[in-house]
């Protein structure tokens, strides 16, 4: 985990194979069956660090020769939030740590009227503002879609405290503008990018994720 | 008999924690740094000799199997023969051409292969076709081996081989009876016409096994009249070689004891990377280490661990700069995009590092492979290599070598010294272990002081989990096999 300049967001330790893993996914001439795996390797490292951010409580366990161990068990539970399209993509990473875990789905477009973000459909654990929610949505640019998110959690009794965003790339914008109107949303990301063109894309970027992992 | 099983009993013999601070241990002269020296590179060797026909092959074959050392190699001379030019080879058709004058032996090549094996290099043997009296292609390898029974004619005739021998045993059996074993085995084994067989032992047979065989015999420590027919001969061998050889194992765990006491602290623990202390680890560990755990948790959660402890250990693979621009999709051009430098094979211990299939598979898909069995003599707890498969290695190519539980480090130790006498390079050497006992730790590190090891828990670290006695007891392949 490395430090950021602000409290709310984790990145992950800049390693030259973390680094790498990115380059792969980044470049414009990797196979989608490339683009699959290696983002999924990515998502892996993200749920994992988000897993770390959860509390744990002390537990005593005994081993098969008898032995007391004083060991540590997980508190609280959890569930899965993902932005349809590109935020499904992120699913598998967290089943495959925790295989049971509830997930819940928002779609939120931009309305073609208003050019702003609009809800359409939502559909969510019954208690979940009992729960720790990871938030999936691969790439953070402006942030508007997940803040969205995010206000529709609210809604429904999640406490902003208990919201962890997961993301792989993320824009210094959108983090600013998170930590503005969210400061206590944990925003878990691999990679802090450059920042956003014109066009609200991210820079470098690795271009238009869903349509890299679903369809290209 | 020796026996051997996988939960070995060395936990017994080398965490011994009395024998630390006992002090019949000699610290090494200051400035040398200890070494680890395997029992194949002072392998024990048996010459057995006698006449054709007497019984020698299978009096090597009894001892091979009355000693079931793993790694037994029996060289018979009979495959050092020199290779025949075109003259010789006509010759050696019509049962001419003298093969068993020691001149016709390869003697060279004999001592090259038994050189190779002491300094504990892998070695080509020849293989000879006695139908075509040439050398043929294939070659067995030999690698490892702790015992070498030469066996021939005049395996007790070259002098420099009997400066290498060990015991020396000559096989003395009647002529007649020689004879009547060479006729019905050249007939049936070798393919050849009795006319042929009875000339040539008139013409080279006999005067060569009375001008040298015999000769010979004088150069031996036992003469064993009768071959396999004298039990109570053989029974004395026996118990002799057996003497020896525990005798050098006692010398292999005298010196695995020493390198878990020499301490070095400051240079060698830095060779150590340890999975961070997380929330997750500690909860998934105290999930592994609970009786109540069904397997399948158990499996589950032993995967999660390993991903992380794979993730941490391709960390040390080097990268460098991209060799080509990369752009992304909207064609912007990555100024930080890098490669890996290094192609990674991984090379288990079987069993314990077969646990980490499963997760290597899932990081690396196409990964190539290598397995070692490195198991643990159950009476007196010394490792013993039984069998090794390698993966084709660059000089860069970066090796993890996984092995879960780290208790004395015996079998870890024995591991990187295959890999080493194979050409990987110390400093491309990683191993993957999820537990660790900390004396296991410093006698790797002792012994090669380039390696890196990943390791999750190790009874060093000094947090609740790591005080744990589990740390002792072999159990991960077990549960996660549901195998004992």
């Amino acid at each position: 985990m490395s430090a950021t300049n602000y409290p709310n967001v984790f990145m992950l330790r800049q390693t030259n194979q973390l680094l790498g893993l990115y380059t792969i996914i980044r470049d414009r001439n990797t196979k989608r069956g490339d683009f699959v795996f290696y983002s999924d390797r990515i998502m892996r490292l993200l749920v994992e660090e988000g897993l770390n951010q959860l509390p744990v409580k002390p537990t005593t366990v005994k081993t098969s020769q008898g032995h007391e161990v004083e060991g540590f068990s997980f508190e609280g539970k959890i569930c899965g939030v993902s932005i349809i399209r590109a935020g499904e993509s992120m699913e598998q990473g967290l089943r495959d740590c925790c295989r049971s875990v509830r997930i819940g789905k928002i779609l939120i477009q931009r309305d073609e009227e208003t050019a702003q973000p609009k809800l359409f459909y939502s559909k969510l654990p019954d208690d979940i503002s009992e729960r720790y929610v990871f938030l999936l949505d691969p790439m953070l640019a402006t942030g508007g879609s997940a803040m969205m998110a995010v206000d529709v959690l609210l809604k429904k009794g999640v406490k902003q405290e208990r919201i962890l965003f997961l993301n792989l790339l993320a824009a210094p914008e959108g983090i600013e503008a998170f930590y503005k109107k969210y400061p206590n949303v944990k925003i878990i990301t691999g990679v802090i990018d450059q920042g956003l063109d014109e066009n609200k894309f991210v820079v470098p970027g690795l271009g238009d994720f869903g349509d890299r992992y679903y369809c290209i | 008999m020796k026996q051997s099983r996988l939960k070995s009993p060395e936990t017994i013999l080398l965490n011994n924690n009395s024998f630390c601070t006992s002090s019949n241990f000699k610290e090494p002269a200051s400035g040398t740094h200890p070494q680890y020296i395997p029992p194949w590179t002072e392998p024990y060797i048996i010459g057995v000799a006698g006449t054709s026909g007497s019984g020698k092959t299978s009096v090597a074959k009894h001892i091979v199997k009355a000693i079931n050392q793993p790694w037994t190699v029996v060289l018979s001379l009979d495959n050092f023969y020199k290779v025949l030019t075109p003259e010789q080879h006509v010759l050696a058709e019509h049962a001419l051409y003298d093969l068993d004058s020691p001149t016709a032996l390869d003697f060279d090549l004999m001592l090259r292969c038994i050189g190779d094996l002491k300094t504990g290099k892998p070695t080509q043997l020849p293989v000879y076709d006695f139908c075509t009296h040439s050398r043929t292609e294939k070659t067995t390898t030999i690698y490892g081996a702790s015992v070498i029974v030469v066996e021939g004619l005049l395996a007790l005739h070259h002098r420099q081989l009997l400066d290498l021998m060990d015991t020396k045993v000559f096989v003395d059996t009647d002529l007649d009876i020689c004879m009547a074993r060479r006729v019905k085995r050249d007939m049936i084994e070798r393919g050849r016409d009795l006319k042929g067989i009875l000339d040539q032992w008139d013409r080279h047979v006999k005067p060569n096994t009375i001008q040298y065989v015999i000769p010979s015999s004088k150069n031996a420590d036992l003469i064993l009249p009768r071959s396999t027919d004298n039990k109570i001969a053989l029974d004395m061998i026996i118990r002799h070689i057996n003497n020896q050889l525990e005798q050098k194992s006692l010398v292999h765990l005298q010196r695995l004891q020493e390198l878990g006491q020499i301490t070095n602290e400051g240079t060698l623990m830095s060779r150590i990377v340890y999975l961070p202390l997380t929330n997750q680890l500690k909860c998934i560990s105290t999930i592994l280490f609970d009786r109540e755990t069904s397997r399948t948790e158990f499996i589950f959660y032993f995967d999660r661990v390993a991903n992380m402890l794979i993730h941490l250990a391709l960390d040390q693979v080097e990268f460098g700069p991209s060799q080509d621009q990369v752009l992304t999709p909207q064609y912007y051009c990555l100024t930080d995009a890098i490669r890996s430098l290094q192609s990674v094979v991984v090379v288990t211990m079987v069993r314990t590092g077969d646990v980490f299939m499963n997760s290597i598979r899932k990081t690396i898909p196409d990964v190539k492979v290598g397995k070692l069995l490195i198991q643990s003599d159950l009476i007196t707890g010394e490792p013993q290599l039984h069998t090794k498969s390698l993966p084709p290695c660059e000089r860069t190519t970066k090796l993890l070598l996984f092995d879960a539980h780290i208790i004395s480090g015996a079998a870890a130790i024995m591991g990187i010294q295959v890999l080493l006498d194979h050409g990987i390079e110390e400093g491309n050497i990683v191993i993957v272990s999820y537990l660790a006992e900390e004396a296991g730790l410093r006698r790797i590190l002792n012994a090669f002081q380039n390696v890196t090891i990943i390791v999750g828990l190790s009874s060093g670290r000094g947090d609740s989990l790591s005080k744990e006695p589990m740390f002792r007891t072999r159990f991960i392949d077990d549960y996660y096999f549901g195998s004992t």
